[in-house]
């Protein structure tokens, strides 16, 4: 009996705080229209769109296809990914129905990437990776070590999405005197200044608005147009997928896939934030946010910051140890005098991955302290190529200089060592691939003691 | 400049005040106290009622404001300061053990893979660390004494002519940092070793978060080393465990007492050395070197072990000799010996 009730009990509560959805009734007091829904992030899912799209061009090497999508704000572009499957159809298919007129370039970083030769801007690397890209077949450079589909991909997220949504939406555009609560985001909108502003945080998020009701694997199965899923994914039952909110993006899908493996709670912590966040917005019915709950919304602010960078750092850390294994796999290969391509390709594209990733980090504005120059260093400007010569530098010319360098073999200890430097800087808990053997945590309990000179 | 330094210094020295609310340290308020009732249950044990008095000297005023004592409070802060500027910690071991680490695995060592559970391998890693880290303090102890220029620096700690639990911290900054490269050693050669044998699976045992022997040991009396209470563990023991007993023979100024009981929690080594000693509840002891240095404030225990050294180097260099004649390392050693 006792039992009984319990379960009743626990049934009962769980339905009573069922998961909200990223939906949000009109406050503004000025608004007379007729609309219902305060959210919009179109022009986010817009850029997301034409990242995934992007990618898909990067994979031909074609640089106009790629202009296309990264710079040009024509209308009229098909979206190249993603698009309908079987089981899995999407609603639309021209970026024009997301958002007009958007691009990836002008919302791009603009601040110094030390990572890269030449210490380009943001926004000047990722056009020299494109321009580079279509210089190759299928986004492949066997000669430098760059997969360029990959660097393109996860420098994009990092560059635009987590520059955009942690270091302007969520920073600077959050801050008290700026797009009030009070009055429309621009004339004539139906949604107030705040509410905009963290709504295009949340759209450069990449979560589908009902992600507080999936699990970690729903939400991987999401993106990989997963037929499986696809009743979970349509949350408004109307049979298609709407890429405005009903699909899964970028770093949420990162987030997700890193708990999926890992156990950790990412993507629903930062969900959770956006969601309480803007209920926090909402429950202000229009009014200018006080001192209190502005410091309350920065906190929430804060902890979406803090997870989506431990997020990126989490893939960083994940695919150095990728790194790892292809450079032991290669290592037998070469033993057994068999054929390596295929095995280069991987490390090829692995590190295209982690350089990607990492370079994401420092492109939010944030300070990382030395953890920015020892990235640099032990990850370097390429993978270690055969020979042991790696890319040192860039000519004037936009080619790159190869010099010797480590063997590929001492290559291990550089990722171990960018593990190690992953977890402390950020606090990892995920820790996907570990090759450190765990080492993080018998430091932290063996740091904890004296550091004072005790004699015995 | 003023402003930079001020709150740095006040944050180190509340940092400082801290270990006395801080169970990973040894002159945590719980120590303090718990090494009381230990020496107080066993003297109860041993001599009834008239025991107690036994202990009384761990409250005296005179011991805890004598000037010894006041000296190893000073040492204990400002060496704090010094050591903060000297020993980046951290940073040193993660790339340390990383590099063992790589090392062993690239010279064959490999995960013994043998499916031992969790718990087991982390009672084998945590008994490793800890007979490994005792043998080492032991091994620089006896070196600290063996050794004329590295005595030049121990024997600051030596000089106390009262023990209060403080005087653990009674240190030259150079012995300081010898026993941070000690730890820096051991603690990666075992952690390294561990992690390729074993990996994800080593992990080191603790009770609230303290290594779980330095627990036990502090709990049950470790502060009592370094203080007026002598106590015994009885021979059979003894023989086993250094007691606090015999820790007050290693700092006593008698001849008869010189260079015995190196160890910090086991006995095993000294014994193996031969340098060990048994110590009684009744031993009358007192504390100190004989040397000039005993009535020093902390400038003199800076100070003197560099005027020390170069007067060993002087000696060694007017001998002419190519090398250092051992003689000389046993000079300092002599004179401390009356001899």
């Amino acid at each position: 009996m006792k039992k009984t009730i319990l379960s009743l009990s626990v049934a009962f509560s769980m339905s009573a705080v069922a998961a909200q959805d990223y939906a949000f009734d009109v406050t503004l007091k000025s608004y007379k229209g007729n609309a219902s829904s305060s959210v919009s992030y179109g022009g986010q899912i817009a850029r997301h769109a034409l990242h995934n799209s992007l990618k898909k061009a990067a994979g031909k090497g074609d640089v106009d296809l790629m202009t296309d999508y990264f710079s040009s704000k024509k209308s009229g572009l098909t979206i190249l990914d993603p698009i309908s499957k079987d089981g899995f159809p999407i609603k639309q298919t021209k970026i024009d129905e997301l958002s007009k007129g958007k691009d990836l370039l002008s919302s791009a970083y603009d601040g110094v990437i030390t990572g890269w030769p030449g210490n380009p801007t943001g926004q000047e690397l990722l056009t020299q990776l494109i321009d580079l890209a279509g210089k190759t077949k299928k986004g492949y450079d066997p000669v430098n070590g760059y997969d360029y589909i990959q660097l393109i991909s996860k420098f994009t997220m990092g560059a635009v999405f987590y520059n955009r949504g942690v270091n302007h939406y969520l920073d600077e555009k959050l801050e008290a005197g700026a797009y009030p609560n009070d009055k429309p985001y621009k004339k004539g909108t139906v949604y107030t200044g705040k509410e905009h502003v963290w709504d295009e945080a949340f759209g450069y998020f990449g979560a589908p608005a009902n992600g507080l009701s999936l699990t970690p694997k729903e939400v991987v199965q999401i993106t990989k147009q997963n037929a499986s899923v696809f009743k979970k994914a349509d949350a408004n039952g109307d049979g298609v997928i709407d890429l405005k909110s009903e699909m899964a993006f970028a770093h949420a899908y990162y987030a997700a896939s890193i708990d999926a493996s890992a156990g950790t709670k990412y993507f629903h912590t930062i969900m959770q934030a956006f969601v309480d966040g803007r209920q926090l917005i909402a429950d202000a019915k229009g009014k200018a946010l006080t001192t209190a709950q502005h410091t309350e919304l920065k906190a929430y602010a804060k902890t979406i910051a803090t997870a989506w960078q431990q997020v990126i750092a989490e893939a960083a850390y994940k695919y150095a140890g990728s790194v790892y294994a292809d450079l032991e796999k290669i290592a037998v290969i070469e033993e057994a005098h068999g054929e390596v391509a295929k095995a280069y390709r991987n490390y090829v594209k692995h590190w295209g991955e982690l350089k990607g990733f990492a370079l994401s980090l420092e492109a939010a504005g944030r300070d990382l302290g030395g953890a920015q120059a020892g990235l640099d260093r032990l990850i370097g400007f390429s993978p270690i190529l055969f020979g042991d010569t790696q890319i040192l530098a860039a000519d004037g010319k936009g080619g790159f200089i190869q010099g010797s360098a480590i063997s590929m073999q001492e290559y291990k200890l550089n990722m171990i060592k960018a593990q190690n430097l992953l977890a402390k800087t950020f606090k990892l808990e995920g820790k996907l691939n570990d090759r450190t053997a765990g080492m993080n945590a018998v430091l932290d309990q063996i740091n904890k003691a004296s550091n004072s000179a005790e004699n015995d | 400049m003023i402003d930079a330094f001020l709150p740095w210094l006040l944050e180190e020295l509340a940092n400082a005040g801290s270990s006395l609310f801080d169970l990973s340290k040894r002159v945590s308020l719980v120590y303090l106290i718990s090494a009381l009732l230990f020496a107080s249950s066993l003297f109860f044990y041993r001599y009834g009622k008239a025991g107690l008095s036994r202990v009384k000297v761990y409250f005296s005023w005179r011991i805890w404001t004598h000037a010894s004592a006041r000296t190893d409070y000073a040492l204990w802060l400002l060496n704090r300061l010094l050591l903060a500027f000297m020993i980046p910690k951290a940073l040193a071991q993660s790339v340390w053990i990383s590099w063992l680490f790589f090392f062993w695995q690239e010279q064959g060592l490999s995960s013994l893979a043998i499916g031992f559970p969790d718990i087991l391998v982390v009672a084998f890693f945590t008994l490793c660390y800890f007979l490994t880290d005792d043998f080492s303090r032991f091994f620089v102890h006896w070196c600290m004494h063996k050794n004329a220029f590295l005595w030049a620096f121990h024997q600051v700690h030596h000089s106390a002519t009262v023990l209060t639990p403080f005087t653990v911290f009674r240190t030259h900054p150079i012995e300081g940092l010898l026993f941070f490269l000690r730890s820096l050693f051991v603690q990666s050669l075992v952690i390294s070793v561990f992690l390729v044998l074993f990996p994800n699976q080593i992990s080191l045992m603790q009770v609230f978060g303290i290594l779980i022997t330095t627990f036990f040991f502090n709990v049950l009396g470790a502060n009592l080393r370094h203080s007026g209470v002598a106590l015994s563990y009885g021979e059979r023991i003894e023989k086993w465990l250094i007691s606090p007993a015999q820790h007050q023979i290693h700092h006593s100024n008698a001849k008869c007492h010189y260079d015995r009981n190196f160890g910090v929690a086991l006995a095993i080594w000294d014994r193996l050395f031969g340098s060990w000693h048994q110590g009684k509840d009744n031993q009358e002891i007192t504390f100190g070197t004989n040397q000039p240095i005993d009535k020093t404030g902390f400038l003199g225990q800076w100070l003197i072990p560099f005027k020390d050294i170069s007067q060993l180097l002087t000696k060694a260099l007017k001998k002419g000799a190519s090398c250092v004649d051992p003689d000389l390392f046993a000079s300092k050693k002599k004179a401390r010996k009356g001899e």
